[in-house]
């Protein structure tokens, strides 16, 4: 009988690989079960024993011996439990064999420091209470065990409901499906073994009595359709993006062209995941999940009319779960008192550690405060703000030297974001007043650090600790600025005299800091003398941000002249996309 | 080594070359690595380069899991049957249930002997260190308190510094968050990573391009060991030591080193931090 149950495992080892999102979602509790239960087969092909209690003991050690992942470590409790319980006994009846369940129910959650419901745990506690509950008015073995699989499958089916985490991904736990596997492959073997006399080791597996898919068809929905999803929607583990949006774009094709699908989808996936696009031509359909559901309107408005939104917050979702739990003080199988009889800490899963691997932490209710910080810079060119947004950045206002942003701009954007303190990048001194301003008559708490430079912006991102308080941050960020000097390329608008330059209208001129120290009719001889002041010990970090007007050929050979006069140097080149400006320069010393 | 009545326990994770475990009598009970369906028992089965050159060639990403109860219990019962306490000093249990299959196996015993059972709350040779240290004492015959004092005043004081190349490996293997692994990777970020009090890995701050994160790795550790006589260690991925041989040199060269031990990163390390990854442990040197 367990033979067949570890070969059923066996064979659905991938799928249940692919359930694994909890505690970390590395895809390998069906490896590790499988490992488990396999070990365990094994030790009881070596030692067969027509007496189930010497064979409980047996399997149990091997199960032991051979337990891996935490998965594992709870199937070899639970049959560690269910040995002791057969122990001496000749035959499996109904009373034993649910009382043994029952038994090793109690044994695997005494070896979990802090058992997670919703988990493996859960489906065979919820099974073994069933199991016992009926064992008085079911006798036969074999039907006895098709009831207790149904209420295994059930639970796994309501595993959702439990951990967040799984209803996130849209998934039934993984090891509690893994156990459902074995309890099949028992029920299979009851079934086909009735009369009297069960023994736990069958002379032979009984392999070909298996179709292996008979039973994902009568299964119903929960987890055969939603399997797929689960790897590759494996990120979201952590409710990181609340808002679960799905609303239709209508559009008019004939007027605005083809769905910009590519181009929307990367706006989407700076602050959101789980996206779905479907262009349907006159209508699009749109789901993500997002952080700022406003962001993501906002976006979608500019293609067409939107229809159909709708919004729910995932977190809350998960709150309701924890609320109903303390209303109703435990409601998951406390009748049997089996928290309270071994002393073990009331399933929560607020706690989120317990047996878990890694440092997966489920949602805390301090996640649902606002977010202690907000970033909002400004920018120019697509590339300096994905730059900054990969930094850290909430909200990025376009502006530069020809286009200041106003203060208003700064005021929406502060407004925009649900954060309790804003700190303000404005990357250039023409915009600094604004800035100002804006924090003195925000409704929260506002930090404006003086960067000049986009640059300048990026070493104070790098200074920035979200767990450090908004004064030390401030300390920190305007301290790095300094570390940094900026130098920007652009061309002269009129003849002029400066620093002793005499600088041509058209000309190339290289300006360090604030001042312009280098005119030259090429754009790569300018660069040169500007990099060349900038560049004092010679082993600096160089930062070039090519402008949306930057030749690659000119990118080209400075990087080539760097490598060649600055070769402890590093450099790295980016696609800024500024007008205006075809190359800023950063420079951090060692 | 018979006439010793304390042995020291611990898991492949501390990445401890063999020659020094053997030296020391330090008993290792090994993770697993496993590519796809073939498993190898950590820096036992699969030797850090060998890893490394399977690793590549991998399609997807090795698993790795931890050892059994089962496993520490033999090894525990085999040394209190021959009358040693145990000491099993093992990888952090935030990072990996190791810890828990041990304090599972000493529950086995239920009783029996004398095992203590502690959870590092650090990785690789962070805790490599104290298990050399604690293995070094129990051959000179010190006590278990003397011992286990010994590695609770160590645990505090030890420098420990990880460079990865990419935090991919880490968020993939779920040691590390999503926000956390997407800092930055569109500019040359070098985050410099410890692991907390609690054993979780923890990024300390971010440096522009490798030199600025060494230059970044010596101030942090001279605030705590200019001028105090210190042992080192250093883990490297085999085959790419360039980088990190110009970190230990700098390293050498402003602190005082008494005692210096380099380590190949293990199979099962590797997997979680990536190729290329440096690993830096400093603790002050045991008074002469």
């Amino acid at each position: 009988m367990v033979l067949v149950g570890a070969e059923r495992l066996a064979r659905h080892q991938d799928r249940v690989n692919e359930l694994n999102v909890f505690p970390v979602p590395d895809g390998d509790t069906g490896t590790n079960m499988n490992m488990t239960m396999t070990a365990g087969a094994a030790e009881l092909r070596n030692r067969p024993s027509d007496e189930v209690g010497r064979a409980a003991e047996v399997l149990a050690k091997g199960l032991l011996m051979g337990a891996r992942g935490n998965s594992g470590v709870i199937l070899s409790q639970l049959f560690r439990g269910f040995s002791r319980a057969v122990a001496g006994q000749q035959e499996l009846t109904v009373p034993t064999f649910a009382a043994a369940l029952q038994q090793g129910v109690d044994t695997a959650y005494k070896s979990v420091g802090k058992p997670i419901e919703g988990t493996i745990l859960t489906v065979a506690r919820e099974a073994a209470k069933h199991g016992l509950a009926i064992s008085r008015r079911t006798a036969e073995l074999a039907e006895w065990m098709e009831e207790v699989l149904d209420k295994a499958q059930e639970t796994l089916e309501r595993t959702p409901d439990m951990l967040p985490v799984l209803k996130q991904v849209g998934v039934v736990d993984s090891g509690g499906q893994g156990l459902v596997y074995i309890y099949e492959g028992f029920r299979d073997y009851l079934a086909s073994h009735t009369g009297a006399g069960y023994g736990l080791a069958p002379n032979e597996p009984a392999a070909g009595k298996l179709s292996s898919d008979s039973y994902s068809s009568n299964r119903p929905a929960a987890a055969p359709n939603m399997r797929h999803l689960a790897q590759s929607r494996i990120e979201t583990e952590s409710i990181e993006f609340p808002y679960d949006m799905e609303f239709f774009i209508r559009r008019d094709v004939a007027k605005a062209g083809p769905f910009p699908e590519d181009a929307f989808r990367k706006t989407l996936e700076k602050d959101g995941d789980s996206i779905i696009l479907i262009d349907e031509g006159d209508i699009v359909k749109v789901h993500v999940h997002s952080r700022r559901p406003g962001d993501v309107f906002n976006a979608a408005i500019v293609h067409g009319e939107l229809t159909e939104m709708r919004i729910l917050n995932m977190r809350d979702q998960h709150r309701d779960l924890l609320h109903a739990d303390e209303d109703a003080g435990k409601p998951y199988g406390s009748e049997l008192g089996l928290e309270a009889a071994s002393g073990l800490p009331a399933a929560d899963s607020r706690e989120g550690q317990g047996l878990e691997e890694g440092r997966e932490t489920p949602p805390n209710p301090d996640a649902y405060e606002m977010a202690p910080f907000g970033i909002v810079a400004v920018s120019v060119g697509q590339g300096n703000e994905e730059l900054l947004r990969s930094l850290g950045v909430d909200a990025v206002i376009s502006g530069g030297q020809s286009m200041n942003p106003s203060t208003e701009d700064f005021m929406k954007a502060i407004g925009g974001l649900s954060v309790e303190h804003v700190f303000l990048l404005p990357n250039n001194s023409n915009v600094l007043l604004a800035a100002k301003q804006a924090a003195e008559l925000a409704d929260r708490p506002v930090t404006v650090i003086p960067s000049t430079s986009i640059p300048q912006g990026m070493a104070a991102l790098l200074a920035y600790r979200e767990e450090d308080s908004a004064n030390a941050n401030e300390e920190r960020m305007i301290k790095a600025l300094d570390k940094v000097t900026t130098g920007q390329l652009t061309r002269a608008v009129r003849d002029t005299q400066m620093n002793g330059l005499d600088i041509r209208d058209g000309q190339y001129i290289g300006i360090l800091n604030k001042d312009i120290i280098a005119a030259e009719d090429g754009v790569v001889e300018a660069a040169r003398l500007l990099l060349e002041k900038m560049l004092t010990s010679g082993d600096e970090l160089v930062m070039i941000l090519t402008g949306e007007d930057a030749d690659p050929e000119c990118t080209g050979a400075l990087v080539a002249w760097l490598d060649e006069n600055y070769p402890d140097a590093e450099v790295e080149v980016h696609e800024g996309g500024q007008p205006l400006y075809p190359y800023w320069f950063m420079v951090e010393q060692v | 080594m018979s006439t010793q009545s304390i042995v020291i326990v611990t898991d492949s994770t501390a990445d401890i070359p063999k020659d020094i475990r053997e030296k020391l009598g330090i008993e290792m009970v090994p993770l697993s690595v496993h590519f796809g369906d073939d498993s190898y028992l950590d820096n036992v089965t699969l030797s850090p380069a060998q890893f490394y050159e399977k690793l590549p060639e991998a399609k997807e990403l090795p698993k790795t899991s931890m050892p059994s109860p089962g496993d520490y219990y033999e090894i525990f019962k085999r040394h209190v049957d021959e009358g040693r306490q145990v000491i099993s000093i093992n990888l952090s249990s935030a990072l990996s249930g190791t810890h828990q299959s041990a304090v599972l196996a000493q529950s086995m015993l239920e009783g029996e002997g004398d095992v203590t059972v502690i959870d590092s709350k650090s990785a690789s040779y962070g805790y490599g260190l104290l298990v050399v240290e604690a293995a070094e004492m129990a051959r000179s015959g010190a006590s278990k308190e003397d011992i286990l004092a010994r590695i609770e005043e160590l645990r505090s004081k030890t420098g420990l510094y990880f460079l990865v190349e990419t935090l991919e490996y880490l968020h993939k293997g779920g040691r590390i968050g999503r926000a956390s692994a997407l800092f930055g990777t569109l500019l040359n970020i070098k985050p410099i990573l410890t692991i907390d009090d609690e054993g979780y890995v923890n990024s300390i701050d971010k440096a522009r391009g490798q030199k600025r994160a060494y230059a970044r790795i010596v101030e942090l550790l001279e605030a705590d060991f200019a001028n105090v006589p210190v042992d080192m260690a250093a883990v490297t991925t085999p085959g790419r030591t360039e980088m990190a041989d110009e970190l230990i040199a700098i390293l050498k060269e402003k602190f005082q080193i008494r005692k210096y031990t380099h380590s190949d990163i293990g199979p099962v390390i590797g997997t979680h931090a990536g190729p290329g990854t440096i690993g830096i442990f400093l603790i002050p040197s045991k008074e002469q």
